[in-house]
């Protein structure tokens, strides 16, 4: 009995100090300070004077799970865009995050709660073409707009109607890359190896196909992505191959695959998709990476280059996934501000037609942005890198 | 008279709680009287009232969702609970029915068969599976029998990344089975019995009425002649053998059965996907499907269903930030409720939680002012914590990771202690927490479910080990 | 022949580091009869450990320490920082099950990897770290004859892996400890009454064993160079295969299992293709299973009736 009496004046006590402690600790003013430190224009046709405009986009992509690098990557500069953006022109967007850790079931589980959230007008995402396919007509049945910044099978932008990217397709890209290696580089003997994603064996069949018929002679091999070594597959490049074709998305991969082709002192010279393009991660002299949108670093553009260095302050390194996502939230952004304009809200189907209208003269990736009538990005044009003994990345193409 | 699998010590043990007092006393032994009929029904009913009470397509995949993990915990309480073989390739079932259906009811190779012989078909062939992949068991037991099924698992998952490129001699072009890492969609939906089921409340419904026939054949199974020959295989296989108890048909037939179920509800889930996927099937689900049945209790039909419930909702709840600090604090209250008693002590502890936190805001926003100066991320509950809890504004990062190491250090501390020590660390523990979760966890859902998840298995697994409706079991030791 | 000296070089490489996590796995279910799950992401923090000691001395292209007691000190760091780490997880998410039915124990395992590896994705965010080894041991460095080129690193790691190993048969064969340890994993009950401190020596193993994941993740990161939070699982994985391979509670069995594997994936690779490594690998473990359930090098598990 004493114990819990004990107990009892002790409570008293410590209730007494918690009334006190209320009283005196009561005024605190925590200012909330704004997010964004840059007030920099992204383009320079926007106004300036603040917009009332409010929403919510969602996003959604892999933010856990084994490729969560590239979905962090994007998610992070998706919210740099949402930040500068709101700073700029005084519009109140916020982000709603789902994640999907790129499963396809996944998808189709946060796709109908982004349906349901009356807030969401438009999705950036998802980020692999499985889980476009699992919620194309998801988003299609509720007229939502989604933009993805990385997912790259032709077929996707023909089969759903609300869907629209900012990287160009399997189509574009493996010719392009085919081209360069059979005149450019004179190869005659093409060594491709896919990671097994569908990105990875989408875009190696097309660049297959488009150096086939240039008369060079392909072989095809395939890994898995979590594959820890690759001194086995090295040691079988033949002597005579010219180029080796790497259509992955980790980059730190190929880098490791590099290391060991000079380590068995193999002549080959890797070849790689925009999936390689990350400066800190690959950076083996003398190859070549080829990218949807030029090394952003190296873009002669104060504004750009501005952005790059407050991004860098505020998250550190990226890669090649990020900036595709910072103009395709732009792209959302522009669209809903535009309706904002016009003094109406944002719904859905307005956000769809108005990304359809979409036609920025400049963006992050130094290149104007408009849609086809499929929701393909217009012009796509492919720049291609070489990758100097300093590590850095010259354009050459 | 001890059940069966049970020793004496824990059967008095359950006899004991039979003697119902407190307030909650007469509720409980209602529910006892009822009966498992009614209640399973009361429950059917809530769960088909549910579509009605919401618009939401959301919260009806969420739904389909626990219903489909719901059967498959139930599938693998048989081989798992019943049988006691530890299948750790349970998903290659799942997967092998979905990849089935796709095969004889899509676009792939363009045979759509009608669903009335699709699903049995389906069911049948996973079955055959099951028995081919229960083979092992004859000869493997325990350990070697999970490795070697966790192993049939990946094998599927590699099948159904490389199976795309088959080169048969007599074919030109290579034959693409699986499609490869991108799967097969096109998908063509149900139809049963001339109704089509396109939208996803359809698939609610059917797998409703699935999972009460499941359920019902189940209950019916565990009281039967087989029910009673797995749990003896279970216990003490050797003995049963010698009661001339079939063990080894009987390990055939939970794979066999187990199996089936699995295969069905793939099915399920391609025709509501409309396409399959292997990462579908990874080792991830595998977990997620152990963990509902762990956590529910392994062995007992009402804990797997319950266990589906909270490993597939729980997580749904925790995307949204707003629901996500609810449900903390919540679970963090029921917590307290639950593990301190008596109510003076709990009130001690809640004051001086308060009281600490309070403290603590002054001590920094007077020390080091930009400490207190961060943003949270909105809603009626981050307001009232503003004062409490404080948020850096810069390396925010970095405080917060300082912060977390520190908090499963406390955590772990806490349980070596006892008596009052345990209280006194237990108070800035619990502020440490609110202080971890507004400033780390509440922004990354996706990482922060993980966490929880591994930390709430490991919580269970020492405490509870027999999950939350399970019985207390003694193992033979070796 | 060079070429097949070179995939031997690869193979063995591999197969030392598979080993080495190998034997954590079969030190462990030898003495408790537990899958360690967590086993893995032990040997991911070890890597990352690895490279935040690398970070902090200037990293690989400024270091501030010679090349050689830069690696000392790596190995060092990591080895303990993975034995202490192991040493927790033993005190609080298996001791408490001891007496619990098989599957608690496993679940917890289950459990406690899910959570760091949840937690190392918090901390330390989900790029990639890279060790940058040609920078530190540049590729020339190495033995050169003809076509046949291995690197120091290759040697590095090969020649402590094995150093390791004999270290831990002379611990396990000719010190107390590992009488101890045998004894234990004999038959624990007869161990305690004979006075020795089964907790004591449960620790013991725990730390041996992590010890050698945490040496693995670091080897790792200077091989193969890539550090991430996702590592620890296709590693423990391949680890457990190993060890299940050359019988799972057999310290040679894991040795020659983890070499098994390692020359199974570097020959599949290179004589076959690249394409068909985990199937070969997974195909060799069933076989072995259906063969010989308790390994190749395993003794027959006796049920006493």
């Amino acid at each position: 009995m004493r114990k819990s009496r004990i107990w009892l004046v002790l409570a008293l006590l410590v209730a007494a100090l918690a009334v006190v402690a209320a009283g005196c600790g009561g005024d605190d003013d925590d200012t909330t300070e704004p997010a964004a430190e840059d007030t920099t224009a992204m383009d320079d046709d926007g106004t300036m004077e603040p917009v009332e405009c409010t929403a919510s986009i969602g996003i959604m992509g892999p933010f856990t799970g084994d490729v969560a690098a590239i979905g962090q990557e994007q998610l992070n500069w998706a919210k740099f865009a949402v930040d500068q953006y709101n700073t700029e022109h005084g519009t109140s967007f916020t982000l709603v995050e789902g994640d999907t850790q790129l499963d396809p079931a996944q998808a189709a589980t946060v796709a109908p709660q982004f349906v349901s959230n009356s807030d969401i007008v438009a999705v950036i995402g998802p980020a692999g073409s499985q889980e476009i396919e699992a919620v194309g007509s998801i988003y299609g049945d509720a007229s939502m707009a989604f933009v993805s910044p990385s997912a790259t099978a032709t077929n996707l932008t023909e089969d759903f109607d609300t869907f629209f990217r900012v990287v160009p397709t399997d189509a574009d890209q493996g010719p392009t890359d085919a081209a360069y290696m059979a005149e450019e580089l004179g190869a005659m003997n093409v060594l491709i190896i896919d990671d097994q994603s569908s990105y990875s064996t989408g875009l190696a069949d097309s660049t297959t196909a488009a150096l086939e018929d240039a008369g060079a002679t392909v072989t095809r091999e395939s890994v898995s992505q979590d594959q820890t070594d690759f001194s086995g597959l090295v040691s079988t490049v033949a002597d005579d191959t010219d180029v080796v074709f790497l259509p992955w998305q980790v980059a730190a991969n190929a880098q490791l695959f590099g290391n060991q082709l000079a380590e068995q002192g193999k002549d080959a010279v890797i070849f790689g998709s925009d999936g390689l393009f990350s400066p800190d991660d690959f950076s083996i002299a003398g190859s070549y990476v080829s990218s949807f949108a030029p090394d952003i670093t190296g873009i002669d553009d104060a504004a750009i280059q501005e952005l790059v260095t407050a991004f860098e302050a505020e998250y550190g390194d990226f890669g090649t996934f990020g900036p595709p996502t910072f103009a395709a939230t732009t792209v959302v952004m522009e669209a809903a501000t535009a309706i904002c304009e016009g003094g109406e809200e944002p719904t859905r189907e307005a956000m769809v037609e108005g990304i359809a209208a979409t036609n920025l003269s400049e963006s992050i990736l130094g290149q104007p942005i408009s849609f086809t009538d499929i929701g393909d990005i217009q012009d796509a044009t492919f720049f291609i890198f070489q990758v100097q003994d300093d590590g850095s990345y010259q354009l050459v193409q | 008279m001890p059940r069966i699998g049970t020793d004496e010590w824990v059967s008095e043990q359950e006899l004991r709680t039979e003697y119902y007092s407190g307030l909650t006393a007469p509720a409980r032994r209602a529910f006892d009287r009822v009966g498992p009929g009614p209640r399973f029904f009361a429950f059917l009913a809530i769960c088909a009232l549910f579509p009605f009470l919401t618009d939401s397509a959301f919260l009806i995949r969420v739904g389909v969702n626990v219903m489909l993990f719901a059967l498959l915990a139930l599938g693998l309480n048989i081989v798992v609970g019943w049988a006691g073989l530890l299948d750790l390739g349970y998903v290659a079932f799942y997967g092998f029915g979905a990849y089935m259906y796709a095969w004889i009811s899509s676009a792939h190779f363009d045979v759509h068969l009608p669903t009335e012989l699709a699903i049995p078909i389906v069911v049948a062939a996973s079955a055959c599976l099951g028995l081919l992949l229960g083979l092992p068991s004859w000869r493997l037991v325990g350990d070697y029998l999970a490795i070697t099924t966790l192993f049939f698992a990946q094998i599927f998952v590699e099948l159904a990344l490389n199976l795309d490129r088959v080169n048969l001699p007599w074919r030109d072009e290579p034959l693409d089975l699986t499609g490869g890492p991108n799967g097969i969609p096109g998908i063509d939906r149900m139809s049963l019995l001339g109704i089509q089921l396109d939208d996803v409340r359809d698939y609610y419904f059917l797998l409703l009425m699935l999972l009460a026939l499941i359920v019902v054949g189940l209950f019916y199974l565990n009281d039967s002649r087989t029910g009673r020959g797995w749990r003896a295989s279970r216990e003490d296989p050797l003995a049963a053998e010698l009661m001339t108890t079939p063990v080894n048909r009987l390990k055939l037939l939970a794979f066999a059965m187990g199996a089936a179920i699995a295969g069905l509800t793939g099915s399920i889930f391609a025709a509501v996907q409309t396409g399959v996927f292997p990462q579908n099937f990874e080792v991830t689900l595998l977990i997620m499907i152990y963990a509902a049945l762990i956590l529910g209790g392994a062995g007992s039909i009402s804990g797997a269903v319950l266990g589906a419930i909270i490993v597939a909702a729980v997580p749904e709840i925790l995307r949204t930030p707003e629901n996500a600090r609810w449900l903390f604090y919540c679970a963090l209250v029921l917590a307290l409720l639950v593990a301190v008693r008596p109510w003076t002590r709990l009130a001690v502890v809640a004051g001086a939680v308060v009281g600490f936190g309070l403290v603590v805001h002054q001590l920094v926003a007077w020390l080091w002012p930009a400490g207190v100066e961060g943003e949270t991320s909105g809603g009626t509950l981050a307001g009232v914590l503003d004062s409490w809890v404080f948020l850096p504004a810069e390396s925010q990062d970095t405080v917060g990771n300082v912060a977390f190491v520190l908090l499963v250090a406390a955590v772990l501390w806490l349980t070596t202690l006892r008596g009052n020590a345990r209280i006194a660390v237990l108070v800035p523990t619990i502020y440490l927490a609110a202080f971890v979760w507004e400033n780390r966890l509440v922004e990354q859902p996706s990482v922060t479910r993980q966490l929880l998840f591994g930390a709430i298995l490991v919580a269970m697994m020492t405490t509870r080990p027999q999950g939350l409706l399970g019985t207390p079991r003694v193992e033979n030791p070796i | 022949m060079d070429f097949f000296v070179q995939q031997l070089v690869n193979g063995v490489t591999l197969g030392s580091v598979y080993a080495l996590i190998a034997l954590g796995y079969s030190m462990v279910y030898g003495i408790l009869k537990l899958l360690n799950f967590a086993h893995g992401e032990v040997y991911m923090i070890g890597a990352f450990i690895g490279y935040f000691v690398l970070t902090a001395l200037g990293g690989a292209s400024s270091p501030m320490l010679p090349v050689a007691p830069l690696l000392i000190l790596m190995f060092l760091a990591a080895m303990l920082g993975a034995g202490l780490l192991g040493v927790v997880i033993e005190r609080f998410a298996y001791r408490p099950l001891r007496n619990a039915p098989r599957i608690a124990p496993l679940i917890s395992a289950i459990g406690v990897s899910f959570f760091l590896q949840a937690s190392a994705l918090l901390l330390f965010s989900a790029q990639f770290r890279t060790y940058s080894t040609p920078e530190l041991i540049p590729f020339s460095t190495g033995i050169e004859a003809g076509p046949l080129r291995i690197s120091l690193v290759r040697i590095l790691v090969i020649t402590s892996a094995v150093f390791l190993m004999i270290a831990l048969t002379l611990l396990v064969n000719r010190t107390r400890l590992g009488k101890a340890m045998r004894a234990v994993s004999y038959d624990r009950e007869a161990a305690a009454m004979m006075g020795i401190d089964v907790d004591r020596v449960i620790v013991a193993t725990f730390f041996i064993g992590s010890v050698l994941a945490g040496a693995a993740g670091v080897m790792v990161g200077l091989v193969f160079e890539r550090v991430f939070h996702f590592m620890g699982f296709v590693a423990g994985l391949k680890g457990f295969t190993a060890a299940v391979i050359g019988g799972i509670g057999n310290i040679p069995g894991a040795m020659l299992g983890g070499l098994v594997i390692g020359l199974a994936e570097a020959f599949t690779a290179s004589y076959i293709s690249s394409r068909f490594q985990n199937l070969i690998v997974f195909g060799i473990l069933i076989t072995v299973m259906l063969v010989r359930p308790t390994g190749l090098l395993g003794s027959p598990v006796l049920k006493k009736v």
